[in-house]
């Protein structure tokens, strides 16, 4: 009796267009290699569950760990930049650079590499780009407030909870108009806004429009209110729809 | 059967006229497919809400409408510029296709350059038309001079810097991060880079957002009386010139830009234009401030842009006629109509100047970035100098009853002692005023309601020098200034005609006035 192709291989070692253990099948090839990641040099292979994987195969897939690094890199930066002398402009229009650097980088982790096919594939993806945004947005306030502990940071942890969340709605909601490429536009153009609307409490006439949270002092229930609106559209839309493909990102 | 001979066809010169063809046909396909042209509306909605509309409520001259443009605008330009630039210079890495695109035939510099080009020129349009529309409107406004094109210059040449820039972080580092961040920090280079600055030396000015002096900035009397220098702005013309050229070069170093040849000279043309920006840096921080308030750079200085404008004054139909530069003549009315109290009541007495003229203030640099500003009057020929108030309405917040008040508490105050009070022991300084002649100045000039004013402002001595003329609040020669006051304006008049002599020798006692 002859033993089929399959079973004559070694161990391990998988049939031509067969998928081998710890192995992806083809068209797979992100997850595997994701999945081999996760194991520790040398260590057998770990049987990770279901709902833990797809969650760090959703991260992977949205370079969570690189925008991460990016917010601690912003962070890092405000830091450093308190440490220097600024005047009464520079002091209050500093923190939002930072916190525009943040938001647009959250925003841009929306974008998806599976683009439509993603969407049919289970219905977790809500809550997996719910999770992400809002963890995303909490480490973001968390590195930027620690940044600005012991230091001159205008306005305080307030602040900056406030600014970072309207400026990603802000993000988001590009994401979701235009595409997660293009999320920038956004944050960006409102930093010019923002800076402007800073820039005229010395110069009258003020800007005073709570749509402007950032011009606004820390407490202030209207741009409080204005910034939360943003968010909640933006991560609403987010959430149910996801960002839009653009086929010429 | 053998084929006829021909004589050989000269071969038609394909070859070069597709050479040239070719790019101009990448360029306009650059141009058609291009970010920037998305990105106008932006920056145009950015400079409308914050350039124009505060360039446009300045008051209508050019020197505060120009200086304050190469602020405002380029700012404006810097996010959608850096962003779409960066964008574009992605695009081969975002898509995948750089490896495809290597094997075509022109250089992948020559190509991404062409890419770069196409944003610039559109960002290059945006910025022209914005310049175009604010100038063309203040020459419908300006009641004086002309349109001053070194800040819009060096604008124009700070554009490519930041395309430069935008488009060589994204073409280095292709990330899906790389356009906010580069975006980010282009800002915050530009708009911040400034703070460091301090004094007229500063290595800093070279900003391209610096107009001029960096704690003077866009001022009514920059440029006004004397020309506009430009030797900033040529140092900062030369420092984006070549910096753009550098980064530029930069992107044809990395091997498989080009042969070796290229990269050679790619990199002979990043050191070129490094040394270019380097010396342009250098040249700043040989700046000095000089009177008139602009950077001198003596390397860059041109001597015959040292001599004042000239130009014929306007002049009120005043009993004493007051007399301002052309560039200020919608102030002129204002002038009139607050000092008009002085100029009726002094015409005719004897000492009266027969006319007032606006003179041009100094500057001096201070430590750090204060600057001092020097008022020497000098009277001569009949006639006296005077000072407008800076800001003039309009400019920085400032109100048109605040510049009413400013103008009454030096040039009202300084005309009614320089014919009441006693003159001055030293040239330059402000009359002597005694009781009486205090009484009388203050009813002349109604400075009275001035001192509530400065109380408010918690501000104890903003007349400076001229607070001796007026008496103290609640004291008898207050009580005498308000007696004096309440007479007609007529009656005023005869007894300052009657009594003017006596009363300049300290002859008359606060009883004695009227």
């Amino acid at each position: 009796m002859t033993a089929g192709p399959a079973s004559a291989m070694p161990p391990g070692e998988a049939a031509p267009g067969q998928a081998a253990p710890g192995q992806a099948a083809p068209g797979q090839a992100a997850s595997g290699r994701v999945h081999r990641r996760l194991q520790a040099p040398g260590s057998a292979p770990r049987a990770w569950s279901p709902a833990l994987r797809l969650v760090w195969l959703h991260v992977a897939s949205r370079r969570v760990l690189v925008a991460l690094a990016v917010i601690a890199a912003c962070a890092a930066a405000l830091r450093g930049a308190l440490y220097g002398h600024w005047d009464s402009y520079g002091a209050r229009q500093l923190p939002l650079t930072f916190e525009v650097g943040a938001a647009s980088v959250i925003a841009i982790t929306t974008a998806s590499p599976f683009g439509e096919a993603e969407r049919a594939t289970g219905r977790w993806l809500p809550y997996l780009r719910l999770g992400t945004t809002l963890a995303l947005t909490a480490a973001a306030t968390g590195a930027l407030a620690a940044a600005g502990t012991g230091g001159h940071l205008v306005g305080g942890t307030v602040e900056v909870l406030r600014n970072v969340a309207g400026l990603t709605g802000v993000g988001l909601l590009c994401a979701f108009v235009l595409s997660a490429g293009l999320a920038w536009t956004g944050p960006t153009a409102y930093l010019l806004a923002g800076v402007y609307a800073l820039y005229t409490d010395w110069h009258p006439p003020t800007l005073s429009t709570p749509w402007i949270w950032p011009a606004r002092p820390p407490l202030d229930r209207g741009a409080a209110i204005c910034a939360a609106l943003v968010f909640t559209a933006g991560l609403a839309l987010i959430t149910i729809r996801g960002a839009r493909d653009s086929g010429r990102d | 059967m053998t084929a006829p001979t021909a004589p050989a066809v000269p071969r038609p010169p394909h070859d070069a006229v597709r050479a040239k063809v070719v790019p101009g046909r990448l360029l306009r396909l650059e141009l058609r497919r291009n970010a920037m042209l998305w990105m106008l509306p932006v920056a145009a909605v950015l400079f409308w809400y914050n350039g124009y509309r505060e360039i446009m409520a300045v008051p209508p001259m050019w020197n505060l409408r120009a200086m304050t443009l190469q602020n405002r605008l380029l700012l404006d330009f810097a996010i959608p510029v850096v962003g779409a630039a960066a964008w574009m210079g992605s695009r081969e890495g975002r898509r995948g296709v750089a490896d495809l695109l290597g094997i075509t035939a022109r250089p992948r510099w020559a190509r991404q350059l062409t890419g770069w080009a196409a944003t610039t020129c559109w960002a290059l349009l945006g910025y022209l038309c914005c310049v175009a529309v604010v100038y063309v409107l203040t020459a419908r406004q300006a009641s004086w001079g002309g349109p001053l094109w070194w800040p819009a210059a060096v604008g124009a040449v700070a554009v490519p810097l930041l395309s430069a820039v935008g488009f060589a972080a994204g073409t280095l580092f292709p990330s899906r991060f790389t356009v906010p961040l580069i975006t980010v920090a282009a800002f915050f280079g530009l708009a911040f880079g400034t703070q460091a600055a301090s004094g007229d030396h500063s290595y800093w000015q070279i900003s391209p957002l610096t107009a001029g002096a960096f704690d003077i900035g866009a001022d009514s009397g920059v440029a006004t009386f004397y020309r506009y220098l430009p030797d900033l702005s040529i140092a900062q013309v030369m420092f984006a010139a070549g910096l753009t050229i550098a980064v530029l070069a930069v992107l044809g170093l990395p091997a498989g830009s080009g042969g070796r040849w290229l990269r050679g000279s790619a990199a002979v043309i990043a050191v070129a234009g490094l040394a270019a920006a380097g010396t342009a840096v250098g040249l700043a921080g040989t700046g000095r401030l000089d009177p008139h308030g602009m950077i001198v750079i003596p390397a860059l200085h041109d001597a015959a842009s040292d001599q004042p404008i000239r130009y014929t004054p306007v002049c009120s139909h005043t009993a004493i006629p007051v007399c301002v530069n052309p560039a200020y003549a919608t102030y002129l009315p204002t002038v009139t109509a607050t000092l008009g109290r002085e100029l009726g009541q002094l015409a005719g007495l004897p000492g009266a100047p027969g006319r007032v003229t606006q003179a041009a203030q100094a500057f001096q640099q201070g430590p750090g970035n204060s600057i001092n500003s020097i008022l020497h009057l000098r009277p001569a020929g009949g006639s006296t100098e005077f000072f407008l108030p800076d800001p003039v309405p309009g400019d920085l917040g400032q109100t048109s009853a605040a510049f009413d008040g400013q103008l009454e508490a030096t040039t009202g105050l300084e005309l009614a002692a320089s014919v009441v009070g006693a003159p001055a022991r030293s040239a330059g300084a402000p009359a002597i005023a005694g009781p009486a002649q205090q009484a009388v100045i203050a009813a002349l000039t109604r400075i009275r309601a001035l001192r509530v004013t400065v109380a408010q402002n918690r501000n104890p001595d903003p007349l400076g020098p001229f607070a001796r003329l007026l008496p103290a609040s609640g004291s008898p020669a207050a009580a005498a200034a308000a007696r004096f006051a309440a007479l007609p304006a007529a009656t005023q008049h005869a007894w300052l005609a009657a009594h003017l002599a006596a009363l300049r020798a300290g002859r008359i006692s606060l009883a004695q006035l009227p």
